[in-house]
């Protein structure tokens, strides 16, 4: 007697709500009742409810060579995926004035990354190497006095993305594409691969913006910078 | 009390959930014995009053007998009972196939009681497809008390039916096959145990109210090789005569309903016209068991031509009755039908080749029967067994099985779809378990519809729907309008793609201005059937579902693939 | 979501009062009525453990040729496309089935023309199994077309009760119309009711919908139902326990629609109502 009590405890134990069911079955609501109409599920009625025991559902599965997963399944999807905000790469980076540098392409990078604190010290050489190598390859100077230094491939010793932005004491020519002296260099250093899309594509994103690029010019300090940048994405979500 | 209630949880979890055997097993008895009951009655009832009224179809006004059989029965059915139009085993296979074998409670007796109505007054029609019908409507109801799912109740449904012919032709075997090949559609271990249960019961149960009163006497048939050349020739005669009798039973049918009288008078003319043909051939009369009798055991006698005639008559008079009114099946005809037309082939038989060695003319009867069921049923199986059965005409099994499968045959060829499927394969109703048309119909469009969509106003710019689909990874944006909220278009991100690409358009053009209005939609209305229609007619992998002008969701092809796949396994594939 | 409500329509004025009382419900809660013009005298409701067959009287028969053309004059009063029903499957050819994918259904307290059985106090076998078996409320329209102005629930505190408040809070929703829940005490005092609300996720839609709660003493049913207002429309769930109360669908439903003239909102003991 005890046992069977017991029993049935342990039944209702394992009872599954019918929506956790549609989850792990990957079906609507409306095709498990209308399963459990026609005798397909093993289920038991309760009254208005229904419960479902996870042992049987297991062994119908398998007879069935149906795929049931009773664990929350893997969330995937783009919602999930790491974002990081510019503003907050930016504030990793840090934000450099008055950097003097020679007239040549590999002189300001090599000034600017020297003067970039995030960076690791014995990695400067190797980073400085990289991004003339990206430069010789296709300056990254997209005109309006702006280039986007960038490596093409990921810098394992960083731990997170960063967007450093330097203001040069002169301008300097740097083969742009408008042909323009550049005096504003974004650098984008980045981990891995997935960041580097994402803050190259936000960071174009404020560029575009024509008052962003006058404000620019000012050579702001990090903390308005990075308001202008936080105010300008808020206005493009709304 | 709560402990009585965790018990009984325990017992309904073991036994009722999906090892249901036991529950299955002993209900399906039950409903045998209540089948088996239902069908006694009506056969002890008719022969007491077939008797009764044998001296009074002596007179010449006894053809009005049928005729007032007839409305009577019509007017119980149509106006009592308020039953729909039929003789009800299309409407159990309806029941089986699209509604989970849900039947009316009024079911159980309403055909039971027209029927003899219509046959004891003399109208040429069988009591067998009423007692399936209240057989099948005891087991369905039955597992509704019982609070039973779809697939089990279908399984009592099959037990009702199974019951129903075990008992009214003393014949367990028959009945399970017919249920099986006829009913239900499908040969599962879970049906097959308690319908052979519910069978023998059926048959256990008219044995012990009528003992002795075999319908059919057995007999040792002697078979000799020329039966088998006799036996191919009888095939293709009983295959002839049974295409004229479905022919004839839906031409007379369709007559009926151009025929501008009222129903119920329409009921009696049917009746009187079948009872002046009693007048001059008494064998046409009612379900016709004692001529087979005769025929079987070789007592039969009747000049050539005559039975000739009465093969013809008694097709006529099984249709008007059938057609204009009155209530009944063709099983009875069918046999009677069946063993004339054997004795017809055997006697030109014998006039052509008298001296051929070959089995008596009740072995002929016997065969006619099974051409001619099998040729009407389109079920081989059924009529073997079911004749086999009641004659214990075993040693005639192979002529038997020949007869049967040439004449099913042949009789396919001609009329693909057989009696009591022809109107719902018409209806496109015929689903039987695992075949596409099934699976379709079981899975709704509120199933495989995904509604999780991002709706966009006609009104916005195109530049802000850029940056939307930034974020987003669906293909389809449906429009709606700003006042009524109604669906007006689709935007497809694969087909804006040159303007997409392109900043100058960003901000001239409004989304209702690039939007797809040809996009074929679908509605709830629709069947899964139609909508893969027009998938396939307009090359297109998702359709928008547009309910009264509103966006409900989108079906894509791929959904459907998953959930017909499952759908198709667990149709086919239950233990 | 497109909210349906089946109307079967009867040719005859008082077919049409019924019918107007749909086509104010679903203009009030932006639902689509979808007319049945029947053309047999019987039809099939399969619901999940049932079939319900309705037998029409030849009130419903009457006038086939004008009854599309009234369907579309009273549409276009309203200001509502007109959508029809047409039956797809048919159990036997005279006995067509009606779907049961219906949000709603609206009804005469009987299927029948005879007067006598229009009148309060007769409610209809066949609609009492519909109510019994329908996954949706129906909607017992009452005699005359009354447009109703507020939302009065009956809330007795059962699981169907429950669903009647979901029901009630929906309809508030989307109409917009003041409702109120009226409560008989048996044997309990008033916490012990909102005490289940206040459990549920519905408290904050009470909170934010319900106007008024008015609680009254077993002996005082009779008071609340002259209290309810005449143009409001009363949701309450219909249930029974034990075999004799289930034919008569609980005693609480079958006094109530004795006495009251209201268009009456009924949920069963298998409908499923949920607010999305």
């Amino acid at each position: 007697m005890k046992f069977i009590i017991q029993q049935a405890a342990a039944i209702k134990k394992m009872e599954i709500l019918i929506s956790e069911l549609c989850k792990s079955l990957g079906v609507s609501r409306t095709t498990i009742e209308r399963w459990i109409r026609q005798g397909k599920l093993p289920v038991s009625k309760k009254g208005s409810t229904y419960g479902f025991h996870a042992r049987d559902l297991k062994n119908w599965a398998a007879k069935n060579h149906i795929s049931l997963n009773l664990e929350p399944r893997p969330v995937q999807g783009p919602e999930t995926e790491e974002e990081i905000s510019l503003s907050t790469a930016l504030e990793t980076g840090g934000v450099y004035h008055q950097i003097d540098t020679g007239p040549d392409v590999p002189s300001v990078i090599s000034a600017c990354v020297e003067r970039i604190k995030a960076v690791p010290d014995d990695c400067r050489t190797d980073l400085v190497r990289q991004l003339v190598k990206r430069e010789e390859a296709l300056s990254t100077g997209i005109g309006g006095g702006i280039a986007i230094p960038h490596p093409r491939t990921p810098l394992e010793y960083l731990d997170q993305p960063m967007i450093a932005a330097c203001f040069l004491k002169n301008p300097v020519n740097y083969h742009a594409l408008d042909n323009q002296p550049v005096s504003t260099l974004f650098f984008i250093l980045f981990p891995e691969l997935k960041f580097h899309l994402y803050l190259l594509s936000s960071l174009s994103f404020c560029l575009r913006n024509r008052q962003f690029s006058e404000f620019l010019k000012t050579c702001p300090e990090q903390s308005e910078l990075i308001e202008k940048i936080d105010a300008l994405h808020l206005a493009q979500k709304m | 009390m709560r402990k009585l209630k965790q018990i009984y949880n325990i017992f309904y979890a073991k036994f009722f959930l999906f090892d249901d055997r036991l529950v299955l097993m002993t209900a399906g008895a039950v409903v045998g014995v209540f089948a088996g009951l239902a069908a006694v009655t009506l056969r002890l009832s008719l022969a007491a009053v077939l008797e009764f009224f044998q001296p009074y179809r002596q007179y010449a006004w006894a053809f009005i007998l049928p005729g007032i059989g007839a409305l009577i029965s019509f007017l119980f059915l149509d106006k009592v009972m308020r039953e729909g139009a039929g003789h009800g085993v299309p409407e159990v296979i309806y029941a089986v196939s699209r509604r989970g074998g849900l039947l009316r409670l009024r079911s159980t007796f309403s055909r039971l009681i027209s029927s003899f109505f219509t046959i004891a007054s003399g109208g040429s029609a069988g009591p067998e497809a009423p007692v399936v019908m209240s057989g099948s409507a005891i087991g369905s109801n039955i597992a509704k008390f019982l609070g039973l799912n779809d697939r089990q109740r279908m399984t009592l449904v099959g037990c009702g039916t199974a019951g129903a012919i075990a008992s009214i032709f003393h014949a367990p075997v028959a009945g399970l096959i017919f249920s099986v090949e006829i009913i239900l559609g499908e040969w599962k271990f879970v049906n097959i145990i308690p319908i052979t249960i519910a069978a023998v019961a059926g048959a256990q149960i008219s044995e012990a109210i009528i003992p002795k009163k075999e319908l059919f006497q057995h007999h040792t048939f002697s078979i000799f090789t020329g039966d088998i050349l006799g036996s191919i020739g009888l095939a293709l005669f009983t295959a002839l005569i049974s295409v004229i009798f479905t022919r004839m039973l839906r031409t007379v049918g369709a007559l009926a309903k151009r025929t501008p009288v009222s129903p119920w008078l329409r009921a009696m003319i049917g009746g009187c016209t079948v009872g002046t043909m009693g007048i001059f051939m008494p064998m046409v009369l009612g379900e016709g068991y004692h001529p087979i009798i005769e025929m079987v055991d070789g007592t039969f006698h009747m000049a050539f031509w005559l039975i000739f005639i009465g093969i013809f008559l008694k097709i006529f008079a099984t249709a008007i009755t059938l057609g204009w009114g009155g209530s009944g099946g063709i099983f009875a005809p069918c046999l009677l039908i069946g063993s004339l037309t054997g004795v017809v082939f055997y006697k030109a038989m014998m006039f052509v080749f008298p001296n051929a060695a070959v089995a008596s003319e009740g072995t002929y009867a016997l065969l006619g029967m099974a051409g001619i069921m099998s040729g009407v049923m389109q079920a081989p199986l059924s009529s073997i067994f079911l004749i086999a059965e009641i004659t214990g005409g075993y040693e005639a099994i192979l002529l038997l099985l020949l007869v049967s499968s040439i004449s099913s045959t042949l009789s396919h060829i001609i009329e693909p779809s057989s009696f009591y499927f022809k109107d719902l394969i018409e209806r496109g109703e015929f689903m039987r378990p695992g075949t596409d048309a099934r699976i379709l119909s079981d899975l709704s469009l509120n199933e495989i519809i995904n509604t999780n969509y991002t709706t966009v106003s006609e009104n916005m710019i195109f530049r802000d729907f850029i940056n939307k689909i930034r974020n987003s990874d669906r293909d389809h944006y449906p429009v709606i309008a700003d006042k009524t909220g109604d669906y007006l278009g689709m935007v497809r991100v694969s087909n804006i793609r040159k303007y997409a690409l392109d900043p100058a358009f960003y901000d001239m053009i409004f989304l209702n201005q690039i939007m797809d209005t040809d996009m074929v939609t679908a509605s709830f209305d629709d069947d899964l059937h139609d909508v893969l229609e027009f998938m396939e007619t307009f090359n297109i992998d998702h359709i928008p579902v547009v309910d009264h002008h509103r966006f409900s969701g989108m079906i894509s092809k791929a959904r459907i693939l998953d959930l017909y796949r499952r759908e198709l396994i667990m149709q086919t594939n239950i233990q | 979501m497109n909210y349906k409500l089946l109307h079967i329509f009867r040719n005859t004025p008082f077919g049409r009062e019924t019918f107007l009382q749909s086509l104010h419900f679903c203009k009030t809660i932006n639902a689509y009525p979808v007319v049945y013009i029947p053309k047999t005298d019987k039809f099939l409701m399969y619901f999940s453990n049932d079939v319900v067959q309705v037998n029409l009287d030849s009130s419903f028969l009457a006038f086939p040729e004008t009854a599309h053309e009234h369907v579309i004059a009273l549409f276009d009063e309203a200001g509502i496309p007109p959508r029809f029903y047409e039956p797809k499957n048919f159990t036997a050819s005279t006995l067509p089935d009606i779907s049961s994918q219906f949000d709603y259904m609206c009804s005469q307290r009987s299927v029948s023309d005879r007067s006598s059985q229009i009148g309060l106090g007769h409610l209809g076998p066949k609609v009492r199994r519909m109510i019994k078996q329908a996954t949706f409320p129906i909607l017992i329209a009452s005699p005359v077309f009354k447009a109703w102005k507020s939302i009065s629930v009956f809330f007795g505190g059962s699981s169907n009760a429950m669903n009647a408040l979901v029901l009630g809070l929906k309809i508030a929703m989307a109409s917009g119309f003041p409702l109120k829940i009226y409560t008989v005490l048996e044997n309990n005092n008033e916490d012990v009711y909102r005490d289940m609300v206040r459990g549920s996720e519905l408290e904050e839609l009470v909170d934010q919908y319900v106007n008024e709660w008015c609680f009254y003493e077993s002996s005082e049913f009779d008071r609340m139902l002259y209290e309810v207002p005449h143009d409001s429309l009363i949701v309450l769930g219909a249930y029974g326990h034990g075999l004799i109360k289930e034919i008569l669908l609980g005693s609480k439903m079958e006094h109530i629609q004795s006495t009251v003239t209201n268009n009456l909102l009924v949920t069963g003991p298998n409908c499923r109502i949920s607010l999305t």
